[in-house]
């Protein structure tokens, strides 16, 4: 059965090294299809069909399609086409796409295991009959072709030999192939030659990439500099001449990006066409630095790229535009251009068509809805139909003598404007999976009515003689977590905290926990919840309703009246909540003398503790931050708008946080004693001190300093910040300080040194999240952990190796930030559709003065504007006059500083009706020929701004 | 000089012309029987009750005694074998010998013949002189006179015919491949003297007048032997050679009818892989024509 | 995506095998006529040579004599131009040292040593090339050069490597899967009686996965045992039909 190839040279890092492999080639490879008896296939029995669907009038018999690689690198919306069916995917075609696309070989994977599509991956590389040996002098692409002509033959003689009427259709774009393969009496066309001889090929047709072919606009002019070749950047990244790093467009101006080098920890930035070179957000890119005296910096432009421009807009003139800003010395940064594209992180972009002059015309141009992505050329038929849809489309490719990089339209959403497409908009644009949980998943579920087994208690505590209770937002049906608090025998405090025992009910490497581990947490949006688990455990058995059994996972320590915590204790547990309360309800019932039942008493204790507690905290630097998002937060309790000034956080809020600060770090000791490997653990690195520039600045202009050596200088420095008569002042130094801050990333203790493993934010040496397993995923892998230390749950493999431990928690780093992105964004789409019917003037404060505009903060909504100041359409009156040094723009005798409080009417741009935008204008100070009158006071209560429920996330 | 190379790849592996599968062939490890009636030999062992074999080899069994013949394996010595061996060590009244058993042999200072009679008293004198009898690297023939407990043989040159060995040339081959016979000492037609060591050394040497006899081999004649008689006592040990390589059994006609055989080649060519097929399938047939 | 696929999803390894496949083994017994045994493996790329000589008397040292069973003594070393990189490789370095000791406590457990005593075996392995397996290919080698030296064995020693990828054990890993970074469990056995006389690992594996893959290796040992004494028995049976032993 084997038979032995030594078959690959290789040289690598200088040295040669003769790698002798063996392939062992067989005979017992199933050509996978039902029509064959000679092949032994595998259990799950032949993939392709014997009865035939899709029929080209290209070709009058049935067949199978057998496309080469490249084919399915570019086309591989098309093979997702639920009518494209009855494909052999080569094993050499597999590994050349696993090879250059990350992203196509998991779809194509996605294809292979969908049983209805029918595809199948012969593995031709390992058949005695079909594997051909590289020949000397010939490149290891014109092998693979030959490997897959080869195979395609082997297949038509087969099925030849079997005498079906089945045909092998191999689809190439490359021309020499195809000859070759009709040399040897193969069919064989191109994919769009195919596609358009299919009978009902309506959409298919949009959806054919065109790669090197077609669509170049005659009046293009080759535009851009050539990228390098691959191994010309290698040679000359390892010589240091070129920087790799990930490229990102910043959002306020097209014309301007970042790249984050690798090797050197440090942003260079990339200005202008011609250095940004066609490189799209998220690409590998290598890049150039540019000499000194070319350095430039971010031109404080808020630049959007208008929709008058046209495709044949010269690109060197805008370039040129730039140039002319001249940048002092000491502003400069380190400036570079791109010069070749390691790789391409290109996916599908929502958006949506733009309106085009001509009504037949089947190019487009397609505005995404992420401001980073540059607009995309496409080829449409159906313009007409999707000129109010939002649509999906990928990017092919971007040639030089092209403004846009080319694309091809993939699928439609629906309507604009439609609050559920926007939301599908919003939930694909931060790739938020939200499907419903398959059948698979849902087998995994508890059988109801559920019912606790004598197995079960065997490593449980009975904690339901406790008076235990809940204290959450209003309206919430997910209660991952409840509290109580008792006095003990000697005098000190038990207290206790139990956490929703999700872990029991999600088993490890089933496909609830594979799905759940993927989605990573649940999304928030203002009027939805993609949960990360089903419902049934989300709302039902794991939510610690009141008078119900549930099973916990609980923290309890012994703590004097001084909140020293003199033991900690982990058990499973068995508890029965007596009441779920409300942040108010839980204040009323503190702040009620008359009432002195258990429940009273325990919150009271809890109460006390806490404020010991934060004090603590405070003491060793925990920052208090600010942000309009947590204003939401404090409106989700009344689901009333309310003026943020008068808003005080309730000590139950606070109270309820503590203990599950004090909850997370003692879990996190707990399991980073015991798995100092492996111990899922959450980190919030200090910032570098550069990032606080901006608001040493902004500060500066009011007369304070701020230090910020340290964290608890930090925090001494924002309490002091206070202006008496101005009081948001200090909530908007909070607010830029949050600005300045590092994301706080999950991550695997035994990845970094313990050093790192600092929570900046919280002041605490050590973090983890363990208090909301029903939401995150990360709480649900420390419950494991925490499960194991104490001896009530057996571990598994995955959760001890540490490099498995840390792809999942890159992956929950990433969901979590998309979740937030996801959230805030859905704050804005409502934003939106609240101002549709209304215009608004408004309390703003300035945050940023720009070159050409200035950022405001209309705290009421947690709003963020800009307000552009010297516009084109703006063809009267005084300009304003930005003066860097002071960071003001002045016009008329007004100065506009950062800090300033402002008037701003708030209103939706109607000028184009696909695209709404928000749009604010000033009301005062007055400036003339600028500010706007204010509008009538007719502020109509009934249709209230948006809330947002989301819980802080620190 | 001219020198005959060749590529490995043109040796040609010896094969039978057909294998019979050998029913009574068993592996380490095989169990041979589960019957507790039988006696345990060599090359098995007993476990959980059964008869296993620790060797490759075939099974033999005498009555109720079960052995397992591996086919090589150094020498097991009985008492009366003729054994060629090889002084390496020379001790307190006795010398070590090289006999390629498991252990080295003695030679006891007692059971040699020294020259001045047979029923001479060994002195101290003798003991000081010992390597001036027999020093390490010299060759002798002798008798198993004994064997230990731990399996190593008790040597004796108590007769003329054994003693140190002068000039001649020794071969080394597999035990197995010699024949039990009478008389291990072989005075050839062809003016050659083998001796055939049970032990797998075979020793070849012109054969010599009756000089030597006196002198208890003791006293060694360095006079040069003749081309002729190297020649032949080349050719003999090229035929002890050819045999020894094609498993044939080794006593005096085999290397007898080789050694006719191998006369119409030059001896320089007889190892030879075709020469050496040749001449032996010729000795073969020879052979198996007189045991018809 | 970086590295190889080890495993695909329809169940090949990187060089066509499926995960219970061993390597192709080619084996000869009796290479040399000086040693008392000798045996050439190959296993896939991975090529030994071993042989074997006595018991005989103890060499050296009188005081390494053991007076109850005999000495086995083992000397493993790699050829200069065993692996892809040309490298000297002298004697009684760490890694060899290590395995010669691995060698040893291996065959001390399987030859009878008690039959013997005073005297002492040697065994001598050489890799000629190296693909993965030494150990394995090693032990296998040296039991072959045993039989043919017709050194009472309890068993043959068969031994086979195995590893974990994408969930699923694997058998008789390449040089390339082993230095992948999985885990890589090394085992011999006395493949009728199933003892482990030998078991290591490298790197770290789960428990709950060791069973699966103890399970794979000894399977490998079984089937490498099957190889192993087919040709014995070729061996053997061509022999005695040469010298038409009955």
């Amino acid at each position: 059965m084997l038979t032995n190839k030594v078959f690959l040279k290789k040289t690598k890092k200088g040295s040669i090294l003769k790698i002798v492999r063996e392939h062992y080639l067989r005979d017992d490879i199933s050509c996978g299809s039902s029509v064959c008896e000679l092949c032994q296939h595998d259990d799950k029995g032949p993939v392709l069909e014997e009865k035939l669907t899709n029929l080209s009038q290209k070709v009058d018999q049935s067949h199978y399609i057998i496309p080469d690689t490249n084919v399915v690198l570019h086309q591989i919306d098309v093979l997702e086409d639920l009518s494209i069916q009855n494909v052999i995917i080569l094993q050499t075609v597999i590994e050349e796409v696993r090879h250059r696309s990350a992203p196509a070989y998991k779809r194509l994977k996605d294809i292979l295991t969908n049983p209805t599509k029918h595809f199948y991956n012969f593995a031709n590389e390992f058949n005695k009959e079909t594997y051909v040996e590289r020949e000397p002098g010939e490149k290891s692409n014109d092998r693979n072709d030959r490997a897959i002509r080869e195979a395609a033959y082997w297949y038509q003689q087969h099925l030849k030999k079997l005498e079906s009427e089945i045909d092998i259709v191999l689809l190439t774009n490359d021309a020499d192939n195809r000859t070759k393969a009709k040399e040897k009496g193969l069919t064989s066309f191109t994919i769009h030659e195919y596609v358009k001889g299919l009978k009902d090929n309506g959409t298919l047709l949009d959806k054919l990439a065109h790669v090197g072919t077609g669509l170049v606009h005659e009046k293009d002019k080759v535009q851009f500099p050539e990228h390098l070749p691959l191994n010309e950047i290698l040679r000359g990244i390892k010589s240091g001449k070129y920087l790799q790093g990930s490229f990102i467009a910043s959002r306020e101006n097209y014309l301007e990006a970042n790249v984050s080098v690798k090797s050197e920890d440090r942003w260079i930035f990339i200005q202008g066409h011609m250095n940004l070179n066609r490189a799209v957000n998220d690409d590998t890119v290598a890049i150039e630095m540019l000499p000194e005296e070319e350095w430039s910096c971010p031109s404080s432009l808020m630049l959007e790229e208008t929709e008058e421009k046209t495709d044949d807009a010269d690109i060197e003139a805008e370039d040129a535009k730039l140039k002319q800003n001249k940048v002092p010395k000491d502003l400069r940064q380190p400036t570079g251009r791109v010069v070749g594209i390691i790789k391409r992180n290109w996916r599908q972009y929502c958006g949506i068509l733009q309106q085009s002059a001509i009504k037949e015309a089947t190019r487009h141009l397609f505005l995404p809805a992420e401001k980073r992505i540059p607009k995309i050329r496409i080829e449409t038929r159906q313009a007409k139909d999707l000129s109010t849809q939002r649509i999906v489309v990928a990017i092919d490719s971007w040639p030089r003598n092209s403004r846009y990089p080319h694309g091809h339209f993939v699928r439609k959403l629906g309507n604009v404007g439609d609050k559920d497409t926007e939301n599908e908009v919003l939930l694909l644009e931060h790739d938020v999976p939200h499907s419903n949980f398959s059948e698979a998943v849902l087998n995994f579920l508890p059988k109801m009515p559920w019912t606790i087994t004598d197995e079960d208690m065997k490593h449980r505590t009975d904690l339901r003689h406790i008076t235990v209770c809940s204290v959450d937002p209003p309206g919430c049906t997910d209660i991952d977590d409840a509290l109580h608090c008792r006095p003990l025998a000697n005098g000190n405090l038990e207290v206790g905290v139990h956490i929703a025992d999700v872990s029991h009910f999600i088993r490890p490497g089933n496909a609830l926990d594979k799905e759940a581990s993927n989605r990573g947490t649940t999304v928030y949006l203002v009027d939805k919840r993609i949960d990360m688990v089903p419902e049934l455990l989300s709302s039902n058995l794991c939510s610690l309703r009141c008078d119900v059994d549930r099973f916990a996972f609980t923290v309890i320590w012994e703590m004097t009246h001084e909140a020293e915590i003199v033991n900690t204790k982990f058990m499973k547990s068995v508890i029965e909540s007596r009441a779920s309360l409300t942040y108010g309800e839980a204040q009323m019932i503190i702040d009620d003398p008359t009432r002195n039942d258990d429940i009273a008493t325990s919150l009271r204790g809890l109460n006390k503790l806490a404020k010991i507690l934060k004090q603590k905290r405070i003491d060793k630097g925990a920052l208090t931050l600010a942000s309009p998002e947590i204003r939401f937060n404090i409106d989700s309790e009344t689901h009333d708008p309310i003026d943020v000034q008068a808003k005080q956080l309730l000590d139950t809020n606070s109270m309820v946080e503590e203990f599950m600060l004090l909850a997370n770090i003692s879990t996190a000791q707990k399991i980073h004693e015991e798995f100092p490997n492996c111990a899922v653990l959450r980190r919030h690195p200090s910032p570098p001190p550069s990032n606080f520039d901006p608001l040493i600045k902004a500060a500066l202009s009011k007369g304070f300093t701020m230090n910020v050596s340290t964290g608890k200088d930090l925090a001494d420095s924002l309490n002091s910040a206070v202006i008496e008569n101005d009081k948001y002042f200090n909530t908007m130094l909070r607010i830029m300080t949050t600005r300045c801050m590092m994301q706080a990333v999950y991550f695997c203790s035994g990845m970094i040194p313990e050093a790192e493993y600092l929570h900046y934010g919280l002041a605490s040496e050590i973090y983890t999240h363990f208090t909301s397993p029903i939401r995150r995923y990360s709480d649900i892998l420390v419950h494991r952990l925490l499960a194991v230390c104490i001896g009530a749950d057996a571990s598994y493999p995955e959760l001890l190796d540490k490099h498995k431990t840390q792809l999942v928690c890159n992956n929950l780093n990433y969901r979590h930030k998309m979740a937030q992105y996801a959230g805030r964004s859905s704050v804005n789409l409502h934003t939106h559709l609240f101002f549709k019917k209304r215009v608004v003037d408004e309390d703003g404060y300035i945050l940023f003065v720009r070159k050409n505009a200035v950022q405001v903060l209309i705290p009421k909504y947690g709003l963020e504007a800009t307000l552009y100041l010297n516009t084109d359409q703006r063809k009267k009156g005084p300009l304003f006059v930005f003066n860097e040094e002071e960071n003001t723009q002045t016009c008329g005798g007004i100065s506009l500083h950062v800090f300033d409080r402002v008037i701003i009417q708030i209103s939706i741009d109607r000028s184009n009706v696909q695209h709404l935008k928000l749009q604010i204008k000033l009301v005062q100070p007055q400036i003339p020929e600028f500010s706007v009158a204010p509008t009538e006071d007719d502020k109509s209560t009934d249709d209230e701004p948006p809330t947002k429920k989301q819980k802080l996330d620190i | 000089m001219a020198v005959d190379i060749r590529l490995a790849s043109t040796c040609v592996r010896l094969k039978p012309e057909s294998i019979d599968e050998l029913t009574n062939l068993v592996t380490p490890g095989d169990v041979i029987t589960s019957d507790t009636g039988f006696m345990r030999g060599h090359g098995t062992f007993m476990e959980d009750g059964k008869h296993h074999a620790s060797v490759a080899g075939v099974v033999q069994r005498v009555n109720k005694l079960i052995c397992v013949k591996p086919l090589k394996t150094r020498y097991n010595g009985e008492v009366g074998d003729i054994v060629v061996g090889r002084i390496i060590e020379v001790g307190m009244k006795r010398w070590k010998v090289d006999t390629h058993s498991k252990l080295d042999s003695v030679l006891m200072l007692s059971s040699v013949n020294l020259p001045g009679g047979e029923l001479r008293r060994r002195s101290e004198e003798d003991e000081k002189l010992m390597r001036y009898y027999l020093k390490e690297g010299d060759l002798i023939s002798a008798e198993v006179q004994s064997v230990f407990n731990d399996g190593s043989l008790s040597l004796h040159t108590r007769s003329l015919k054994y003693g140190k060995l002068g000039q001649g040339s020794l071969y080394l081959v597999s035990p197995s491949l010699i024949k039990r016979r009478k008389t291990h000492f072989h005075n050839l037609p062809c003016g050659v003297t083998v001796i055939l060591g049970n032990n797998g050394y075979v020793w070849v040497c012109p054969t010599e007048g009756e000089v030597s006899e006196q002198t208890g081999g003791y006293e060694q004649n360095f006079e040069p032997v003749v081309r002729a008689d190297r020649e032949v006592v080349a050719r003999i040990g090229n035929c002890v050679q050819s045999l020894a390589d094609h498993r044939m059994m080794l006593f005096d006609t085999s290397i007898l009818y080789t050694y006719e055989a191998s006369l119409k080649f030059p001896v320089k060519d007889m190892m030879k892989p075709e020469v050496k097929t040749e001449v032996i399938d010729l000795a073969r047939q020879r052979l198996e024509r007189d045991g018809t | 995506m970086a590295g190889i696929e080890l495993l695909s999803d329809q169940g090949f390894r990187v060089d066509g095998r499926k995960a219970n496949e061993l390597r192709r083994i080619q084996c000869r017994l009796g290479v040399f006529t000086q040693a008392d045994g000798s045996a050439y493996i190959e296993q896939g790329n991975t090529k030994i040579l071993a042989a074997v000589y006595g018991p005989h008397e103890i060499r050296g040292s009188r005081s390494k004599a053991l007076h109850d069973k005999v000495l086995v003594n083992c000397q493993y070393s790699m050829a200069t131009f065993s692996t892809g990189e040309r490298k000297r490789r002298p004697r009684g370095d760490r890694k060899s040292k290590e395995m010669t000791m691995h060698l040893q406590q291996t065959f001390d457990a399987a030859i009878l040593t008690s039959l013997y005593p005073r005297s002492q075996i040697d065994i001598f392995v050489e890799v000629l090339q190296s693909d993965g397996g030494n150990y394995c290919a090693s032990v296998n080698a040296a039991t072959l050069a045993l039989i043919d030296a017709g050194i009472p064995l309890k068993d043959y020693v068969c031994a086979c490597s195995a590893s974990f990828v994408n969930d699923k054990p694997i058998m008789d890993i390449s040089y390339l899967e082993e230095s992948s970074g999985g885990a890589e469990l090394i085992v011999a056995t006395l493949p009728k009686s199933e003892q482990i006389v030998f078991l290591e690992m490298n790197s770290r594996l789960h428990e709950d996965n060791l069973s699966h893959v103890l399970d794979m290796a000894v399977k490998g040992c079984k089937d490498i045992h099957d190889v192993l004494d087919q040709a014995v028995r070729e061996h053997v049976g061509e022999v005695a039909a040469i010298s038409g032993l009955e």
